[in-house]
């Protein structure tokens, strides 16, 4: 099967360590695919590569059919990459409503927009996702003032009005608590009828709710892929992931 | 244009001396840069408060010239030290803060020495024999560009020295890399950070006792200075290594150019060339790893 | 909370509508030419200040040579009013230029025989500069303090070119245009009170569409990336065109103050590009605020004021406490006077709001938002 994301043979150093070696991917459209592995695989660094953040030092990163590899940012942004950072990024000294009327990038030409007084049929749209990551209430108030998992929601609020073709998401729901999770769980359930996601995440509980394919990395490659059940039957994956984290994981 | 041998190799003996300018008065701001991030626009002043600190020694006091230069390290370095426990450490998170109030302070130093000596302009005696020319055949250089040449090698090596040698070194370095970290073994980046602002300051002093004597002594003979300092900082990348190699290296420049046009078009010539040099490469000559653009 | 009236955008246009009509009031109630003249340069400053708070406290691009642009348009207007005193047939070379050597007259100089071109070129040339040189350094992302510095670098190598290119400049004595500029007919005589309308109305026209591009979503835009620049580009936004383009905008504006300059004082130089002078412009809108396109005008006013209140004889003290007020307000009070008033206002509006809620109780009326 054709992916709409493939990655072939990528590598990548800084200076002399090999942080990305040979790994290679392809994601199926309106899958979510988790990308989990121990810290330090590369995980953030393969959404930095997808995204042009990074350049990789060797390989290639097709979307759509098209090669994207040394792209800049905001080409790929244009071609419907969407992405959440790990530590939330958002405007803080804009309002929630700001924050959500500049992701909307139907229009991205500098020009135009000097022209441009109100965002045609944004407004509709922001109502809704406003009401979908529960932010409708906080609509009028700056960035800057709301909890953690509130920055979370109107980041991953952010990435829906770019309405992308494919979502990466860097961990999600990191300081959410329990309901604030379930509740992402129930929209990335949904969303995934009609997106393409990659979610980078650690808790494996979480994986367990919401992966079609997950895809488990060890120091720059693939180690395993394939359904959750067959991913945690793997004995090689025991050993380098969940062995370790065991502890941790049954806490949850 | 009649090109000889000669006045070639002159042009490079001079660009030599030129880079050589640049980087006595660029090292106190690149250790300041370098290890705290702060740009320091009162540079330049510092550098014209060297030179009145010799100026002072020398005329009221009879201080010998040679004994004028480390005093004039001391006098601004403390003066540095002030304004860094007083200003400065209140905005080592605010960059561009920092270097607008840096240029309050430059403003505030050159009209109160201007209140204190008034414009005219001063001048610091030299010993005589610095005030003549070495000859091969040609070839003819000034000992005192000779002499400003041999401190700038002796600065950058003790400069290198403190930095490597010393454990004021280690703790510097250490600042500069992480400074939360550091903070957990025990050293204390304030401190660390305000004698880096205090050796920088020092060292501009030095630099204005030895520009005073190439040029007058005037309360804004500072502004010229700080521009050619920060492109030097900037080029290089704001390591060590990186502003010896770019100054060394826009000194020729500058140098070459003057030689085939005159002194005025040169400058201009290598500031749109660094412009130009910095789209191609904007963390200068030496990446010094955590950029802060 | 956007119940701040300050940010009440319907007010702040009011605002402006107030303080532009003061300013309107003045020509009709003073007739001293020489004030008004003096007051006239005053708008140029006010222009100035403008263009810096559009840049650096609407855009967080520091521009510490913002003289650029202000030089370069003051001598495109100088040489298209020097142009217009020669005569194609008996006199086509500038009197400076006979005296520097030259028997023809430069080529880089012919556009200006034509007045409207010459106004043109003195507005395009800076603007394009700013397009080209702020392409370069924003798409090789070299931003902040080291953008900054090096515009500066790039005001004192024009400063010296301009001295340097002595037989077309006139070098350090610059040119003195020896009559007023016309433009078709309409003669800008400096000491009537129709200077003082023109500088007025460009004024007002600068203020007016900066403000609505601030407004725009362009401005939206650039507010996003002042806040954190590299989360813009994820969203699919060419951060370094929107960069380029606030940078060439305050060019543009402080272009057209330059051009005031020329036929208000009808004399140009070098100093025009003095490095002393392009900071000048960041400490009156760092001085009436930078956040602010009204308090940064202002601030202008206020320190251009009183400079020549104090007069020259204590300019030596008046530059100390200038220096140390801009010390005290970079460390203390990063949004100036402006700063001060939305605080205050902030403050007021909150006390009402309380008691408001105290009477009718609580609601939603915020999310409707400015």
């Amino acid at each position: 099967m054709v992916g709409v994301l493939e990655i072939k043979d990528l590598h990548k150093s800084f200076d002399a360590t090999k942080v990305i070696n040979g790994f290679s991917l392809a994601v199926t459209e309106m899958t979510l695919q988790c990308l989990v592995g121990p810290n330090g695989a590369g995980k953030t660094t393969t959404i930095d590569l997808i995204s042009g953040r990074q350049k990789p030092t060797s390989g290639e990163i097709t979307f759509r059919e098209e090669n994207i590899t040394g792209l800049s940012e905001h080409e790929i942004a244009r071609r419907g990459i969407g992405r959440k950072f790990q530590v939330p990024a958002v405007f803080r000294e804009l309002t929630v409503r700001q924050n959500l009327e500049v992701a909307y990038n139907r229009e991205t030409s500098a020009v135009r927009n000097m022209f441009s007084f109100k965002p045609d049929g944004c407004a509709k749209r922001l109502e809704e996702i406003a009401a979908d990551v529960g932010l409708t209430e906080r609509l009028g108030i700056k960035a800057g003032t709301l909890s953690h998992g509130e920055t979370q929601w109107l980041e991953i609020g952010m990435v829906l009005m770019q309405d992308p073709a494919m979502l990466l998401l860097d961990e999600p729901v990191a300081g959410m608590t329990e309901h604030e999770m379930d509740k992402t769980v129930e929209i990335l359930n949904r969303l995934k009828k009609t997106n393409t996601i990659i979610v980078v995440e650690h808790d494996m509980g979480f994986v367990r709710r919401i992966a079609d394919v997950v895809t488990v990395m060890h120091m720059g490659s693939l180690l395993a892929q394939g359904s959750i059940a067959d991913i945690e039957k793997d004995e090689r994956v025991r050993e380098v992931y969940l062995g370790t984290e065991d502890d941790e994981e049954s806490v949850h | 244009m009649d090109f000889t041998l000669a006045s070639f190799v002159n042009a490079l003996i001079l660009g030599l001396s030129i880079g050589s300018i640049f980087l006595v008065a660029a090292l106190g701001l690149t250790i300041i840069y370098g290890t705290a991030g702060v740009i320091n626009m009162a540079h330049g002043e510092f550098i014209m408060l060297g030179a009145y600190a010799s100026y002072t020694l020398q005329n009221y006091l009879g201080v010998p010239f040679f004994l004028c230069i480390p005093l004039s390290f001391v006098v601004v370095a403390l003066i540095g030290l002030v304004i860094e426990r007083l200003l400065i450490r209140y905005l080592y998170d605010r960059p561009l803060d920092t270097l607008l109030a840096t240029w309050g302070v430059s403003l505030v130093l050159m009209q109160g020495v201007r209140l204190i000596f008034g414009s005219d302009p001063k001048y610091i005696q030299m010993p005589s024999f610095l005030s003549t020319n070495i000859a091969a055949g040609p070839i003819s250089v000034s000992i005192f560009r000779v002499f400003i040449f041999l401190v700038g090698i002796g600065l950058v090596a003790a400069v290198w020295w403190l930095f490597y040698k010393t454990e004021f070194g280690i703790k510097l370095r250490a600042v500069t890399q992480n400074k939360e970290m550091a903070a957990s073994f025990g050293i204390n980046s304030g401190q660390v950070y305000a004698l880096t602002f205090a050796l920088g300051a020092g060292l501009a002093g030095i630099a204005g006792s030895l520009f005073g004597v190439l040029n007058i002594v005037l309360p804004t003979m500072g502004m010229g200075y700080v521009v050619e300092a920060f492109l030097i900082v900037v080029t290089g990348g704001g390591a060590l290594l990186g502003s010896i190699l770019a100054s060394g290296v826009t000194g020729e420049a500058q140098s070459i150019f003057a030689y085939i046009f005159n002194d005025t078009f040169a400058q201009f010539l290598v500031f749109v060339l660094i412009v130009i040099f910095l789209r191609f490469r904007p963390q200068g000559l030496i990446a010094t790893g955590g950029a802060r653009r | 909370m956007e119940k701040n009236l300050y940010h009440n955008r319907l007010l702040q246009w009011l605002v402006y509508v107030v303080f532009f009509a003061a300013l309107a009031v003045i020509p009709l109630v003073m007739d001293d030419a020489f004030l008004l003249n003096q007051l006239a340069t005053y708008g140029v400053y006010g222009m100035l200040a403008l263009s810096i708070s559009l840049c650096w406290g609407f855009g967080g691009i520091l521009n510490l040579g913002q003289g650029i642009a202000f030089g370069l348009g003051a001598y495109g207007m100088a040489m298209t009013m020097q142009m217009q005193t020669q005569d194609p047939e008996y006199s086509p070379i500038p009197p400076f230029m006979l005296n520097n050597g030259l028997d023809a007259l430069p080529a880089i100089w012919e556009p200006f025989w034509n007045t409207g071109f010459g106004i043109a070129l003195a507005l395009i040339v800076p603007t394009v500069f700013y397009l080209i040189f702020g392409g370069l350094m924003f798409q090789a992302r070299v931003a902040g303090p080291f953008f900054a510095i090096m515009t500066l670098a790039i005001l004192s190598a024009l400063a010296t070119l301009f001295v340097d290119l002595q037989p077309y400049t006139n070098g350090v004595n610059g040119i003195s245009p020896p009559a007023a500029l016309d433009i078709g007919g309409f003669v800008i005589d400096p000491y009537m009170s129709t200077s003082y309308w023109v500088v007025f109305a460009l004024l007002v026209l600068s203020t007016v569409a900066a403000k609505l591009l601030t407004q725009s979503r362009f401005g939206l835009i650039v507010q996003a990336l002042h806040n954190d620049s590299e989360r813009v580009r994820f969203l699919g936004y060419n951060v370094a065109i929107y960069e380029t383009l606030v940078y060439a905008a305050s060019g543009l504006i402080a272009a057209i103050a330059g051009c005031c300059f020329a036929f208000l004082t009808q004399y140009v130089s070098p100093a025009q590009f003095d490095v002393g002078f392009s900071i000048s412009m960041v400490i009156w809108a760092a001085i009436g605020g930078r956040n602010s396109l009204l308090w940064a005008i202002i601030g202008a006013f206020l320190v251009q004021g009183a400079q020549s209140y104090v007069g020259d004889e204590f300019l030596n003290s008046w530059i100390l406490i200038l220096g140390f007020s801009f010390i005290l307000i970079v460390r203390f009070l990063p949004g100036g006077l402006g700063g001060l008033a939305e605080t205050l206002l902030g403050m007021v509006s909150r006390k009402r709001e309380t008691q408001e809620s105290l009477t009718v109780g609580a609601g939603e009326p915020e999310t409707r938002g400015a």
